[in-house]
C-alpha cells in the first residue's frame, strides 16, 4: 500500500473516531450491561441478593406472563392497524395534493404540522378534545344525535384514543413520504402504459404500487417501528388505563423498570422488543426490495 | 360546469376537510390558551373566547414555563451542536472514504430504530452512578446519541451529492485532507447543515420518554414540564394550553421555512 492511501486512512478513522466512539459507548456498552443484568434476578423493590437465573426471566415472561403477552399482542396489532390506517389515508391526502400544482406549496406547510410538534402537545389536545364532558368532539357529536362515550375512561375507547391522536399525528408524514414517492414516477412510463391500456386498478397495481412502494417502503418501516415504541401518547392520555387496558409494551417495560423496580425482568422485555423491532425491519425490507425489483 | 372542474373542485372541498381536521386540534389548543377560567367548564364547551384572556401565558411561564424553556433550549442547542461538530467529519469520512464500509454506515441508522427503552434502563442505572441523572450533561449526551446518526445520515447524503472534481482540484493544488473538508466541502453542504441543524434541535426539544426519565427537580424540559401540569390534581387548562403553544412554535417554524427539507429530514434522507 503507498504512503498516500496510508494516510488517506488514517485521516478517515480520525474523523469518524470521535462520533463512533460516542455512539458505541452510549449503545453497545448499555445494551451488554442490561443483557446480562436480564440472566439475573436483580430488583429494588424486595432486598434479595443479586442472582444469576438464566433464562427464567425470558421463560417466565413467554409463558407465563398474561399481562407482558396481551400487551405484546395489543402493541401489535396497534402497529398493523396503524400503518395500515395511516398508510391509506396518507396516500389518499398524497392523491389530493399530486392533482393541485398551483397551490401545493402553500397548503403543505399547514398540512405538515401535526407531524413536527411535540407528541406531549398532541397528547394535551387529545385529553381535551376527548374530555366527555367539555369537550368539543362529543359537543359535535351531540350535534349529530349520537352520545360520545367517555373516551379516555373506558377500556373500549382508551386504545381507540390513542390510536387516533397517532394517526393524526403521523398521517401527514406518510402523505408527504407518498407524494414525493408518487411525484419520482417516471412520465413516460405511466404514458406508455396508458397506452397499453392499462388504467384504474391495473394501472395501480402494475405500474404505481411497484414504483412508489420501495420508495414510500422507508417512511412505511419508520412509521411502523415508532409505532411499535409508543409511549409519550400512552403516558399523557390514558397512563396505559382503565385498568390496562392501553398499555403499549413499552410502557409496560416503562412501569416494569421505573415503577415497579424491576430492572431484570425490564431488561428481559427490552431485548425481545430489540429482536422484534429488528425481524420487522429486516422482513419489511425484504418484502420491500423483492416488490421493487419486479 | 365540466366534468373535470367539477373533481377539481370536489378534490379542494377534500383538501379542505383535511386541513380542518388537521388544524383543529392547533386551533383548539390556541383558544383555551385564551379562555378564562370559567369557560373550560360549560356544556356546550366555548369554542371561541368572548374576552381573549392573555393571563395564562405569564402566568403559565411563571409556573415552570419559563424554566421548561430555558432548560429546553440549552439541551436542543448543545445536543444540535455536537450532533453537527462531530457528525459532520464522520459523515464526509463515511461518503468520500467508505470507512468502514457498508456495515459502519448500517450499524449508524440501526442505532436510530432503536428502542429507546431498551437503551434507557441501563443508561439510568450508569448514569445514577455516574451522577448523570437530572443533570444537563446527561439529557445532552442522550439525544446526541439519538441526533448523531440522524446527522451523519442526512450529511452522508448531501456530501454525496458534491462534484468530486473541486476537491480533486483542490487536492492536486497542495492542499490538506482536512483543509480540503473544512475549506471545501464544509462549505458546499451549508444547506445539509442548516437542515441538521433544525432537525437535531427540535427532535431533542420535542422529546419526551428520556426527559420524564432523566429529568428532575434540577432540569425540566418543557414536555415534561407539560406532563406534570396534565397529571396534576388541579388542571390548569387555560396555562398548559398557553406552555403547549409556545413548546410547538420552533416546529411551526420548521413547517412553514423548511418544507422542502421535511421529507428529507423526516425519512432520514431516504427520500429526497
Amino acid at each position: 500500500m503507498d504512503r498516500s492511501q496510508h494516510h488517506e486512512r488514517t485521516f478517515a478513522r480520525l474523523m469518524v473516531g470521535p462520533a463512533v466512539a460516542l455512539l458505541f459507548l452510549m449503545t453497545i456498552g448499555p445494551l451488554l450491561f442490561s443483557l446480562v443484568v436480564s440472566f439475573t434476578n436483580l430488583q429494588f423493590s424486595t432486598p434479595q441478593p443479586m442472582r444469576w437465573v438464566g433464562l427464567d426471566n425470558y421463560l417466565t415472561l413467554l409463558f407465563n406472563d398474561s399481562r407482558f403477552l396481551t400487551a405484546l399482542g395489543r402493541t401489535l396489532g396497534f402497529v398493523l392497524a396503524g400503518v395500515a390506517v395511516q398508510t391509506l389515508f396518507g396516500y389518499f391526502i398524497a392523491w389530493l395534493l399530486l392533482h393541485v400544482n398551483r397551490f401545493r406549496a402553500f397548503v403543505l406547510g399547514p398540512i405538515l404540522i401535526p407531524s413536527v410538534i411535540s407528541s406531549v402537545v398532541a397528547g394535551w389536545q387529545g385529553r381535551m378534545i376527548f374530555n366527555a364532558s367539555y369537550g368539543p368532539l362529543n359537543d359535535v357529536l351531540a350535534h349529530v344525535g349520537v352520545k360520545g362515550p367517555a373516551w379516555l375512561a373506558l377500556p373500549q375507547t382508551a386504545l381507540l384514543s390513542v390510536f387516533i391522536t397517532d394517526t393524526w399525528q403521523w398521517t401527514p408524514f406518510l402523505a408527504l413520504v407518498i407524494l414525493a414517492a408518487l411525484q419520482s414516477q417516471p412520465q413516460e412510463l405511466l404514458e406508455a402504459a396508458r397506452l397499453d391500456g392499462a388504467h384504474g386498478w391495473s394501472m395501480f397495481r402494475r405500474i404505481t404500487l411497484p414504483l412508489v412502494l420501495p420508495v414510500a417502503g422507508v417512511g412505511i418501516l419508520l412509521r411502523g417501528v415508532d409505532l411499535f415504541k409508543t409511549f409519550d401518547l400512552v403516558y399523557i392520555l390514558t397512563q396505559g388505563g382503565p385498568g390496562n387496558s392501553s398499555e403499549t409494551l413499552t410502557f409496560l417495560t416503562y412501569l416494569q423498570g421505573f415503577k415497579f423496580f424491576n430492572p431484570s425482568y425490564a431488561s428481559a422485555m427490552s431485548f425481545i422488543q430489540l429482536l422484534l423491532v429488528t425481524i420487522m425491519a429486516k422482513s419489511y425490507l425484504g418484502l420491500v426490495n423483492r416488490r421493487g425489483a419486479h | 360546469m365540466s366534468k373535470r372542474s367539477v373533481i377539481d373542485l370536489l378534490k379542494w372541498l377534500a383538501i379542505f376537510a383535511v386541513l380542518i381536521v388537521l388544524l383543529f386540534p392547533i386551533f383548539w389548543i390556541i383558544a383555551s390558551s385564551l379562555k378564562a377560567r370559567g369557560e373550560f367548564f360549560t356544556r356546550p364547551p366555548v369554542w371561541v373566547p368572548a374576552n381573549p384572556d392573555w393571563l395564562n401565558y405569564p402566568d403559565s411561564l411563571r409556573r415552570g414555563g419559563m424554566k421548561g424553556l430555558i432548560d429546553s433550549f440549552t439541551i436542543a442547542f448543545f445536543s444540535m451542536a455536537i450532533s453537527v461538530v462531530l457528525g459532520a467529519p464522520a459523515a464526509y469520512a463515511i461518503a468520500r472514504f467508505q470507512v468502514g464500509k457498508k456495515n459502519l454506515a448500517f450499524w449508524i441508522l440501526s442505532i436510530r430504530m432503536f428502542p429507546p427503552i431498551a437503551t434507557i434502563l441501563p443508561l439510568f442505572v450508569i448514569f445514577r452512578f455516574v451522577g448523570l441523572v437530572d443533570s444537563y450533561a446527561g439529557l445532552v449526551l442522550c439525544y446526541t446519541v439519538f441526533n448523531l446518526p440522524f446527522a451523519i445520515w442526512i450529511l452522508k447524503g448531501f456530501i454525496e451529492e458534491l462534484p468530486r472534481e473541486i476537491e480533486e482540484a483542490a487536492k492536486v493544488d497542495g492542499a490538506t485532507r482536512f483543509q480540503i473538508f473544512r475549506n471545501i466541502a464544509l462549505p458546499l453542504t451549508a444547506p445539509g447543515l442548516v437542515v441538521v441543524a433544525l432537525f437535531t434541535f427540535i427532535f431533542a426539544w420535542n422529546d419526551f420518554a428520556y426527559a420524564v426519565i432523566f429529568s428532575g427537580s434540577n432540569v425540566t424540559p418543557l414536555p415534561v414540564v407539560i406532563a406534570q401540569f396534565a397529571g396534576g390534581h388541579e388542571i390548569l387548562w387555560g396555562q398548559i394550553s398557553a406552555i403547549a403553544l409556545i413548546a410547538i412554535l420552533p416546529a411551526l417554524v420548521l413547517a412553514t421555512f423548511l418544507q422542502k427539507y421535511l421529507t428529507r429530514g423526516l425519512t432520514m434522507g431516504a427520500v429526497k
